[in-house]
C-alpha cells in the first residue's frame, strides 16, 4: 500500500465524522478548567473499544488535539488555563482579551494550534523511528536541566522585580514538595495533616492561583470583565493569518520545540509551552512586550503544546513508552484492542499507523473551522453574559472541575485558599506565574536531581553526571543564553547606539 | 538585578511578606530535620535556604535603597471597590465546599451560585431578572452536575443528609 492509499482510508466519511466529533468534544472538555486532555481521552476511550483500531486512534487523537487547543479559551478569556499546557497562554492571552482583542487572541491560538499540530504530525509521519531514539538518550539529569531551563522563565514573569519572582518560584517549589516524596516516600511538610498527604494537585493550584484572584477583583466593582468593542470584527482570521505569517519562524521553531519536548516521556505540553514561550521571548524584537498582550507569546505556546500531540505519539507507537499522560491512556486502549506497539508497528501494522497519522492530520485541519466557531461562541458568551451570572458560573466551574481531578473536597478548599494567598501576593508585587512555574517544574527538577545525584554518587562522578553529558551541556548552554541574552542584547544595542551617535 | 525604584508608597507589604516567607522557609527547614532519607531533604532544604537568601536580599534592598512599590492594585477600576463583596465571594465558596460532605455537591453548588450571584449583582433587580437569573443559575448548576455525574461519571458527593 502507498501513502495515498492510507490517506484514502483515513478519508472515509466515518473517519472524518470521528475526527470532527473528537475535535469538538475535546475542545469543549479542554475549555473547562479542571478537565485536562488526559481526562478527555480517558472519559471518551470506552467508545472506541468497538471500533477498528485506526478509527479508534483517529478519534482519540482528535479528542486529544482538540482538548489541548480548548485549554486556550479559558486561558485567554478567564486567565485560567483550561489544561496545564495552556499556562503560558494566560501570560499574553488574558492581557489581549482585557484590552478588547480576545477574539484575535482566540483566532491566533486556533491558527497556531493547527500549525503546531500539523508540524507534530509531519514529524510523526516522516521521522518517528529515528526521533524515538532521542527519548532514550534523555536521562534524569537531562530532565533536571530541562526543568532548570523552564525556571529561567522566572525573569520574564517577575513583573519588574526579579527577587520577588525568585521568592515566588521558591514558594512554588516548596509547595511541590508537600506530601509523600517521590523517590524516598518520606512524608514532607504535612505537619500531621491527612489533607496535605496527597500533596498539592497541580491543576487545582493553577485554577486557584490564576482564576480566584480574577473573580475576587471581578466581584468588587461593577466594571465589565473584558473590554468590549462596539463593532463586530468577526473571526479576525485575516488579521490572525497576517500576524502568523509575520512570525512564521516563531511558529515553526515553537512547533519543533513542542514536538521534541513531546517525544520526552513525562515532559508534556506544559513544559513544551513554557520552553517555547521562553525561546520566543528571547529571540523576539519585542521581548519587552511579552506578558502584556504580545501575540507572539500565544503563538509560541499554542503551537508548541499542540505539536506535543504528534511528538508524544512517536515514543508511544515506536517504543511503547507514552510521551505524554494522554498517550498512556491511548496506549492502554490500543493494548485492549490487541495492537502491540513497538519498532515493528510501522512495518507490520502500517495500515493502522499511517491511516491514523493521516486521520490526525485531518483532525488538526478540521480544528480550524471547528475551533474558530466554538471560539467565537465562547468569546461572545463571555463578553455578553451579565456579571451576576458570569462570576458564579466560573466559580462553580472551578469548584466542580477541581473536585473532579481527584474526587477530593480537600482539593477544592486548597484551591480556594491558594487563590486567596495568590490574590494577596499579587497585590504585594509577587506575580502568581513564578509560583506556578515552581509548582510544575519542582517535581520534575527534584526527581531528575535526586536520581542523577544517586547515580553520580554511585559511580563517583558527580561532576561528569551533571556537566559531562552532551545533551545536558546543550540544555545548560540554552539556559545560560536564555538568562543572559537580554543583558547581552542591551549591551549590544547600547554599543550600536554609541556607534551611530558617533 | 531588576528592582523597582519608582517613587510612590514604600514597599512595606513586600518587606512584611518577605519576613513571612522567611518564617515559612524556616519552618520548612525545621521539618526537613524529621526526614530520614537524604533524598527527601536535599532538594527542599536547598530551596528553603535559597528562599531565605532571596527574602533577606529583598528586605535589604527595600531598607537600604528605599525601593518603592508604585503599583496600585485597584488601578483601572472605574467605581468604588467593595471589600465586603470580595470577602463574601471567598466565604461563600469556602462555606459551600466545607459543607459539601453534609449537604452534597448539588445543594452546596446551588447555595454557592446563589450567594455569589448576589455578591456580583450591580444592576437593579428588575422583575425579569428576578425570574431569569435564578432559572439560569439552576440550569447551569444542574447542567454541570449532570455532565459530571452522569456523562463523565465523576462520583460527586451526595451528602450525609441525603443518604
Amino acid at each position: 500500500m502507498t501513502g495515498l492509499d492510507y490517506l484514502w482510508q483515513a478519508l472515509t466519511p466515518f473517519n472524518l465524522l470521528l475526527a470532527l466529533a473528537g475535535v469538538v468534544a475535546g475542545t469543549v472538555i479542554g475549555s473547562l478548567p479542571g478537565l485536562t486532555a488526559t481526562m478527555a481521552v480517558a472519559v471518551l476511550v470506552p467508545i472506541t473499544f468497538s471500533m477498528e483500531p485506526a478509527s479508534a486512534l483517529i478519534l482519540m487523537g482528535a479528542i486529544y488535539t482538540g482538548a489541548i487547543y480548548g485549554g486556550a479559551y479559558s486561558a485567554i478569556l478567564l486567565n485560567t488555563p483550561g489544561t496545564p499546557s495552556a499556562i503560558a497562554t494566560t501570560f499574553d492571552g488574558y492581557p489581549m482579551a482585557k484590552r478588547g482583542d480576545g477574539d484575535l487572541a482566540i483566532t491566533l491560538a486556533c491558527v497556531s494550534s493547527v500549525v503546531g499540530g500539523l508540524v507534530g504530525a509531519a514529524f510523526l509521519l516522516g521521522l518517528a523511528p529515528p526521533l524515538a531514539e532521542v527519548a532514550l538518550a534523555f536521562g534524569p539529569v537531562e530532565y533536571f536541566w530541562l526543568a532548570v531551563f523552564g525556571l529561567t522563565l522566572i525573569s520574564a514573569l517577575s513583573d519588574g522585580n526579579l527577587l520577588k519572582g525568585l521568592i515566588g518560584a521558591c514558594f512554588g517549589l516548596l509547595l511541590a514538595c508537600i506530601g509523600v516524596a517521590e523517590i524516598s516516600a518520606d512524608i514532607r511538610f504535612t505537619f500531621g495533616s491527612q489533607v496535605l498527604l496527597g500533596g498539592i494537585e497541580t491543576v487545582s493550584a493553577l485554577i486557584g492561583l490564576y482564576c480566584i484572584p480574577v473573580m475576587i477583583d471581578l466581584v468588587a466593582t461593577p466594571d465589565r470583565h473584558l473590554k468590549v468593542t462596539t463593532e463586530s470584527k468577526g473571526f479576525r482570521l485575516r488579521e490572525a493569518l497576517a500576524v502568523s505569517w509575520k512570525s512564521k519562524f516563531n511558529l515553526i521553531r515553537s512547533s519543533v520545540i513542542g514536538t521534541l519536548v513531546g517525544i520526552l516521556p513525562g515532559a508534556g505540553g506544559s513544559i513544551a509551552g513554557l520552553v517555547a514561550y521562553s525561546e520566543a521571548r528571547r529571540s523576539s524584537k519585542r521581548s519587552d512586550s511579552f506578558g502584556t498582550g504580545e501575540p507572539e507569546g500565544i503563538q509560541a505556546t499554542e503551537s508548541a503544546n499542540n505539536a506535543t500531540v504528534g511528538g508524544g505519539f512517536i515514543p508511544t507507537l515506536v517504543l511503547g513508552i507514552p510521551g505524554t499522560p494522554p498517550d498512556a491512556v491511548i496506549l492502554g486502549a490500543l493494548l485492549i484492542q490487541g495492537v502491540r506497539t513497538g519498532p515493528s508497528l510501522f512495518t507490520e501494522n502500517g495500515a493502522i499507523v499511517y491511516t491514523f497519522i493521516y486521520g490526525l492530520i485531518l483532525a488538526t485541519i478540521l480544528m480550524l473551522p471547528a475551533g474558530l466557531i466554538i471560539g467565537r461562541y465562547a468569546y461572545k458568551s463571555i463578553i455578553t453574559i451579565p456579571k451576576a451570572l458570569l462570576v458564579p458560573t466560573v466559580a462553580f466551574m472551578t469548584m466542580i472541575g477541581t473536585y473532579a481531578i481527584r474526587n477530593s473536597i480537600s482539593d477544592v478548599v486548597i484551591m480556594i485558599v491558594l487563590g486567596v494567598i495568590g490574590w494577596f501576593l499579587n497585590r504585594f508585587g509577587f506575580s502568581p506565574s513564578p509560583i506556578v512555574l515552581g509548582l510544575i517544574l519542582g517535581r520534575i527538577a527534584e526527581q531528575g536531581f535526586v536520581q542523577a545525584w544517586t547515580i553520580g554518587a554511585a559511580t563517583e562522578d558527580l561532576t561528569g553526571m551533571f556537566f559531562g553529558r552532551p545533551i545536558s551541556l546543550v540544555i545548560i548552554a540554552f539556559t545560560l543564553v536564555s538568562l543572559f541574552y537580554p543583558l547581552i542584547r542591551k549591551r549590544w544595542s547600547m554599543k550600536g547606539g554609541a556607534v551611530s551617535a558617533d | 538585578m531588576q528592582i523597582e525604584s519608582k517613587s510612590g508608597k514604600s514597599d512595606i507589604a513586600g518587606t512584611v511578606t518577605a519576613v513571612v516567607f522567611i518564617l515559612l522557609a524556616s519552618l520548612a527547614l525545621w521539618d526537613t530535620t524529621t526526614m530520614t532519607d537524604s533524598d527527601s531533604y536535599v532538594f527542599p532544604r536547598a530551596i528553603a535556604a535559597a528562599m531565605i537568601v532571596f527574602c533577606v536580599l529583598l528586605i535589604a534592598y527595600n531598607l537600604v535603597r528605599g525601593a518603592a512599590d508604585s503599583r496600585d492594585a485597584d488601578a483601572g477600576t472605574s467605581g468604588p471597590v467593595s471589600t465586603p463583596r470580595r470577602v463574601g465571594l471567598v466565604a461563600a465558596m469556602l462555606f459551600s465546599s466545607l459543607a459539601m460532605p453534609w449537604t452534597g455537591f448539588l445543594l452546596s453548588g446551588v447555595f454557592a451560585f446563589g450567594a455569589i450571584m448576589l455578591f456580583a449583582m450591580y444592576d437593579p433587580w428588575t422583575p425579569r431578572r428576578r425570574i431569569v437569573f435564578p432559572l439560569a443559575a439552576l440550569a447551569v448548576v444542574l447542567g454541570f452536575y449532570t455532565l459530571f455525574s452522569k456523562v463523565l461519571l465523576v462520583p460527586l458527593p451526595v451528602g450525609f443528609w441525603f443518604r
